[in-house]
């Protein structure tokens, strides 16, 4: 069976450079979805995207129920704010620290507590006839419901349709790869509830108005997506199954690999007409659309040799990660490869795939480089990381820039392989840093160093 | 709240505190080391210094032991008198030394692996700054300092090479010319002796290639009864000896076999990228088949062969373009020297410019120039060249535009 699964996916070629990481993804990969474990407080950031703040619709006190609108959105592209579970609001001008883009962020939230049990994920029925809405009524309901693009860069589902829709976008790609160690959120989510995904995918791709719908899985877990074949067929999505080898899940590495299209260096997948969306998204489509369920919960993996009993669960927003893991200790929140530190007190928030507790190896002081070349060799972007490490030594912006800097998309492969240990990831984006702040810029701006 | 980086890039090449107090993705971390790479390039080395063990006797372990000793006692006074740290430099001082040892020969007398190891250590590696900073491979510029301050010592008309019944015990200093020696095998050792000594094929092919002896068939068909092929053969052992080593030479030299088995093991471990022994090798085999030799003709005549692969056909042309890959030290530069981390270029197009100029620098030292040593030159030339490689040779990054690509390969860094 494993093998007839595998053909009723079609496969690609690949690009240059990647490497096949330890995978680590066994302690959880046949671990089912389930509830999360019961916590004290829930608090939810009033702007999860950034932007102007959501207004309060419940005060301090009150007692609210599980999926009741909590917040009202403001601004261009508004999200709403529900309650994941029934509980009391405690404060709607409590401190919410979540993940935003390479670090994690202050912002205002509404605190809940006294909640009910967690609830287990379950498949809601469908209560629209979602394919006779028109295109823009589709697209109107995706504006609400709390859906955003459960990835990085955070932003409303809306706004990112209507973008894709004034980009002119023709294909709309499932991004399910996960080449990470240690995370299979989006794999649990695709094996158990993979009809949703396909119909949340099939709902966004008529909103956007895209000809083509791919689905872009990993090759090794084919088998586990049997069921999700007949839903794929009756919606047109192409089932790609692609190598392992990271960072395959890349935007522009699966844009190039399955459009043939390149990205210019700086650009986002948009601008050559293909967007990409993950399963969470999806599913929270689906779900928003269809049944009427607001995005309140996304799939989040925890695992890490330093977990005692890791898994799948189905967590609401807002939670703290800390006690998602049962320990707070040394957390990674997001993939080990590209993920953040997790402060003291951070909460899940719509891009936390995964909270670790990997042991990792002591901190060793680094060493001059040697020129091995092997970050040079893996650089799925084809950079000469040796020698942007040169220019950040010698502070060479100028050079840096020429040789393509910006072009980095902060896999965190040269770092990994590194024999000296040197900080690569880093400081090349450092130095992408220092050429975004413009010619003519100093590298040690604000330092007070030479140039 | 979030982790802001306020911490000022480093004013040496080495981490700030600040790198390595705060983790940051990635949080994993692969295993290998530069120390890992430094001992397994060691131990991949002691391969090919085995065979010359075998090959060249107990002399062999002793000028190794000497050069791996000199390097890492150099190497540490060095650091301790000018009280610098040295990172990483044991590791490499040793894989140095054993380096060193397989480009000398087994015959020297204690002091030279000594003088070497002094060029290697100290003008090769450490007054450019020590690992990751120098120019030249540290055990070439040392094998080059004693071809040109002792070369009497170091090239002798006629070197030794031990009997077959005298492997490993025999001591390779004491050795006799012998008239009739046509092949190693089955050959005993001299009266009094425990090897032959013999011209080294190198300088035979040199012979022959300027026109100074012989018939250019008999290499490939020894047998002729043409009188000048046996004459020829006195003193260029057959192939098969040549593959397995029994020619005099450096101590890792010679013994083809053992060295490309090695390197193949560099190449599994990702030490040495293949393109480079590759294009070395492909490109020395393609100058020696196209450039053009002097051989002598029936009457004495001496003629100009501009083709040597086809100038009497394939069979001897493959068997002459053999022979000059097999003798001297051109595959241990393609398989352990031109490798060398530091002194090569970083990208795999940039190591492909790199070996062709290698094999062709090492050809044309090797043809016409009759150097001692010319693939150890060949390297140590293009060592040069390697920032000016890495300066042009740049592959285009994800989403360039080819357009923008190609006109930045127009200018010059």
């Amino acid at each position: 069976m494993n093998r007839i699964a595998g053909m009723l996916f079609d496969r690609y070629g690949t690009f240059a450079g990647g490497i096949d990481l330890p995978d680590e993804k066994r302690a959880t990969l046949g671990e089912p979805i389930a509830a999360a474990r019961a916590c004290e407080r829930l608090v939810l950031p009033l702007a999860p995207c950034g932007g102007s703040l959501a207004r309060p619709l419940v005060s301090a006190g009150q007692l609210v129920s599980a999926g009741q609108k909590l917040a009202e959105g403001t601004g261009d592209n508004p999200i709403d704010i529900y309650a994941p579970a029934g509980g009391r609001v405690v404060s709607v001008q409590a401190q919410a620290l979540t993940a935003g883009k390479g670090e994690f962020v202050l912002s205002p939230g509404i605190e809940l507590a006294d909640l009910a049990d967690p609830t287990p994920l379950l498949s809601a029925p469908s209560v629209t006839e979602w394919a006779k809405l028109s295109r823009s009524n589709l697209r109107a309901a995706l504006a609400g419901g709390g859906l955003t693009t459960f990835r990085n860069p955070l932003e409303p589902l809306a706004g990112w349709v209507e973008r894709a829709v004034r980009k002119d976008c023709d294909v709309l790609i499932a991004n399910v790869m996960e080449g990470q160690p240690y995370v299979t959120a989006g794999h649990r989510l695709l094996a158990e509830h993979g009809e949703d995904v396909i119909r949340g995918l099939a709902i966004i791709g008529r909103a956007i108005g895209a000809r083509r719908l791919m689905l872009a899985v990993d090759r090794r877990w084919t088998d586990d997506y049997r069921s999700l074949i007949g839903p794929a067929q009756a919606y047109k999505v192409a089932r790609i199954a692609l190598t392992h080898k990271y960072p395959t899940g890349a935007d522009p590495l699966l844009v190039k690999v399955l459009t043939r299209r390149q990205m210019p260096v700086g650009a986002a997948t948009t601008d050559v007409g293909a967007a990409v969306v993950n399963a969470s998204a999806c599913f929270a489509a689906y779900r928003w659309v269809a049944c009427g369920q607001p995005a309140t919960h996304r799939v989040v993996t925890v695992s890490g040799e330093r977990i005692a009993k890791g898994g799948n669960f189905w967590t609401p927003l807002g939670m703290s990660c800390q006690a998602l893991a049962g320990t707070d200790d040394r957390l990674i929140h997001g993939g080990p490869m590209v993920g953040l530190r997790c402060p003291a007190g951070a909460a899940v928030g719509a891009t936390t795939d995964a909270v670790l507790a990997v042991a990792e190896a002591p901190a060793s002081s680094s060493t001059p480089c040697i020129r091995c070349g092997w970050c040079t060799d893996l650089c799925p972007s084809r950079l000469n990381v040796a020698a942007l490490n040169d220019d950040f030594e010698l502070s060479l912006l100028d050079h840096a820039r020429r040789s393509g800097t910006v072009a980095c998309i902060e896999c965190g492969i040269c770092s990994y392989v590194c024999p000296a240990r040197l900080p690569l990831t880093r400081r090349v984006q450092e130095l992408k840093k220092a050429i975004a702040r413009g010619p003519g810029a100093t590298f040690l701006d604000g330092h007070g160093g030479r140039r | 709240m979030a982790e802001h980086d306020t911490q000022s890039p480093p004013a040496s090449g080495h981490a700030s505190p600040a790198e390595a107090t705060q983790p940051r993705a990635p949080f994993l971390h692969a295993m290998e080391g530069v120390r890992t790479i430094y001992l397994v390039t060691l131990a991949a080395a002691c391969a090919p210094l085995a065979a010359g063990v075998i090959l060249f006797g107990w002399r062999s372990l002793l000028v190794a032991a000497i050069s791996v000793a000199s390097c890492v006692l150099i190497e540490k006074a060095y650091y301790r008198s000018t009280r610098t740290p040295a990172l990483l430099g044991r590791s490499h001082a040793a894989m140095t030394g054993v380096l060193l040892a397989l480009t000398l020969p087994a015959f020297v007398p204690w002091y030279v692996p000594i003088i070497a190891a002094v060029f290697a250590i100290v003008v090769g590696k450490a007054i450019f700054g020590g690992v990751g900073h120098f120019l030249w491979q540290p055990a070439l510029l040392g094998r080059l300092a004693v071809a040109v301050l002792l070369p009497a010592t170091m090239n002798p008309t006629s070197w030794p090479l031990l009997a077959q019944n005298r492997l490993m015990v025999g001591d390779i200093t004491r050795a006799q010319q012998v008239d009739d020696y046509r092949q190693w095998r089955g050959r005993p050792a001299p009266a009094g002796a425990d090897a032959f000594l013999l011209t080294r094929p190198s300088e035979t092919l040199a012979a022959l290639t300027a026109g100074e002896t012989a018939e250019y068939r008999a290499l490939a068909y020894p047998d002729d009864d043409s009188g000048a092929g046996g004459q020829l053969l006195m003193r260029l052992p057959p192939i098969n000896e040549m593959l397995y080593g029994a020619t005099p030479g450096g101590i890792g030299e010679t013994c083809a076999i053992v060295i490309v088995i090695a390197g193949l093991y560099l190449i599994y471990r990702n030490y040495v990228k293949w393109q480079l022994p590759l294009a070395f090798i492909l490109t020395a085999w393609a100058v020696a088949a196209v450039a053009p030799i002097q051989l002598t003709g029936p009457a004495d005549s001496i003629r100009t062969v501009w083709w040597p692969l086809l100038a009497e056909g394939g069979d001897v042309g493959f068997t002459y373009v053999n022979y000059q890959l097999l003798s001297g030290e051109l595959l241990l530069a393609a398989f352990f020297m031109a490798p060398e981390m530091t002194s090569r270029p970083v990208t795999s197009g940039g190591q492909v410019i790199f070996g062709i100029g290698c094999g062709i620098i090492a050809m044309l030292l090797k043809l016409y120039v009759h150097v001692p040593i010319p693939s150890y030159m060949a390297v140590l030339a293009m060592n040069t060249l390697t920032p000016a490689i890495d300066a042009i040779w740049r592959p285009r990054v994800l989403g360039q535009r080819r357009i923008s690509y190609l006109k930045s390969r127009l200018r010059w860094r």
